[in-house]
């Protein structure tokens, strides 16, 4: 009997180490899963003002292949402080990433965003133009 | 019968208790203490602001074979404002969830910092709303309150309260403003000016209201310093020498309950002001909508503030604003 409860006891040993021992999931410098997805692409953008809200007059032109974002700002809009959102495709990331408000004021020289493809292989440079609604 | 089994007759009594420990015990009423008792609740919530009420619910109760209650009374360590009452209804909820006063005794008297009531009925029970109007000696400082109540039979008894911090702050509520009319607002005299008034006080002007309907673009409601740039003051005549450019900081959602008056449990307090970082704001804000609010910062950098737009008017180009203002220096 105690021969059986030693061969499992063995079996069970070899089971766990096995385990511990599988590579685990590759994940990246800021502890993102690095996955298959090859695409890198933003899907939506949106700019809100301190007080929470849309600034943007309408939806903004997103062009995946040119890798520009044009958007239109209400009039007496505080550009310096300023959210900015965007949703990527699946996986991927933004380089710098955002943390608080940004300054989009100086308007001849927009602002650039990366995106990074999931499996960190691919990289986009967006660039955001602002524009402001004028009477 | 066999061993193996008898082990296992603990089991039964062990059943049996658990039973009887889920059995609910029978209600039965309370019996009420001996002597005078007293409690007490405060009602009003926020931050105690000078020249508003703070509320408080006394209640004080004995039983009938043992005396009734005579007198009741608050001790304040400020002296409220003349204001001040304890109020001489008690009160019971009826069926409708009203509160119903019932008179009970003298109306309340105020003596420098005790306010009372002298009970004129038989009463054993009873729950007084006591109202501290607070005044401009206590701006920044403690309250605390020892309520007291006394029994036909000699006994007294007391209930201490607080203390509670009094805010630094100002308000004024429900300022109505009007494009080229009263649309000079003063944070420091916390009102709106017609051009006549402020041509005497420019340097008092810290924002101007307007109401713009422009094609094109989103003006609308408008809280504009005077030192803005032009293209945010069109047709605005300003009085001469007024060019004050005070930080103004677009707020949603922000409903503080002492300004709005509406359903939400939100306030400002002092802290919020004093942790306030509006340095990089602008000078105007556009298009303002009603239950919106702004962070103000004076230029002089004496006063910060927070205006909540109560209501907006289109047809009359007209607003009601209020205000919450904190003292910097």
């Amino acid at each position: 009997m105690q021969k059986y409860f030693s061969i499992a006891g063995l079996l069970l040993l070899a089971a766990f180490t096995w385990i511990a021992c599988t590579k685990e999931n590759p994940v990246d410098e800021d502890g993102l899963l690095i996955t298959t997805r090859a695409e890198c692409y933003v899907s939506n953008f949106e700019l809100l003002g301190t007080d929470f809200q849309t600034v943007l007059t309408g939806t903004p032109q997103i062009d995946t292949t040119a890798c520009t974002i044009k958007a239109k700002v209400f009039f007496g809009t505080d550009l310096t402080n300023l959210y900015p959102q965007f949703s990527l495709v699946t996986d991927a990331k933004l380089d710098p990433k955002i943390t608080g408000k940004v300054n989009f004021s100086d308007l001849d020289h927009p602002k650039q965003y990366t995106v990074i493809s999931g499996n960190r292989q691919v990289r986009k440079t967006y660039t955001v133009y602002i524009t402001v609604q004028q009477p | 019968m066999p061993v193996k089994h008898l082990k296992y007759t603990w089991l039964l009594p062990a059943f049996l208790l658990m039973m009887a420990a889920c059995k609910d015990d029978k209600y039965a009423l309370p019996t009420a203490k001996n002597g005078l008792h007293n409690d007490c609740i405060k009602r009003t919530l926020g931050p105690n602001l000078v020249g508003q009420p703070i509320e408080f619910a006394y209640a004080m109760a004995i039983l009938p074979g043992q005396g009734k209650i005579v007198s009741a009374q608050v001790e304040a360590s400020i002296a409220g404002a003349p204001q001040t009452w304890l109020q001489n209804n008690s009160f019971y909820t009826n069926g409708s969830g009203d509160d119903v006063g019932i008179p009970v005794g003298d109306p309340s008297v105020n003596e420098g910092a005790v306010t009372k009531v002298n009970f004129t009925k038989d009463t054993s029970a009873a729950t007084l709303r006591y109202y501290y109007y607070i005044p401009e000696a206590a701006r920044g400082k403690t309250v605390r309150f020892t309520f007291n109540a006394k029994s036909s039979n000699g006994e007294t008894v007391s209930y201490a309260m607080g203390p509670y911090t009094i805010s630094k702050m100002d308000m004024k509520l429900d300022i109505p403003v009007k494009d080229a009319a009263n649309c000079f607002i003063s944070i420091a005299d916390l009102t709106a000016y017609n051009s006549t008034d402020a041509a005497a006080s420019p340097d008092k002007i810290d924002l101007v209201y307007l109401y713009r309907s422009i094609p094109n673009i989103s003006f609308n409601h408008s809280l504009v310093s005077p030192g803005a740039d032009k293209q945010y003051l069109p047709g605005v005549s300003l009085p001469p020498n007024a060019n004050r450019s005070t930080k103004i900081s677009k707020v949603w959602n922000l409903q503080d309950f002492n300004l709005a008056r509406l359903k939400y449990g939100v306030y400002i307090d002092d802290l919020d002001f004093e942790k306030l970082n509006i340095s990089n704001a602008p000078n105007y804000a556009i298009n303002m909508k009603e239950e919106a609010g702004a962070w103000v910062e004076t230029a002089d950098g004496k006063y910060r503030a927070y205006i909540f737009m109560n209501k907006v008017n289109n047809g009359s180009k007209s607003a009601v604003i209020s205000i919450k203002r904190y003292t910097l220096k």
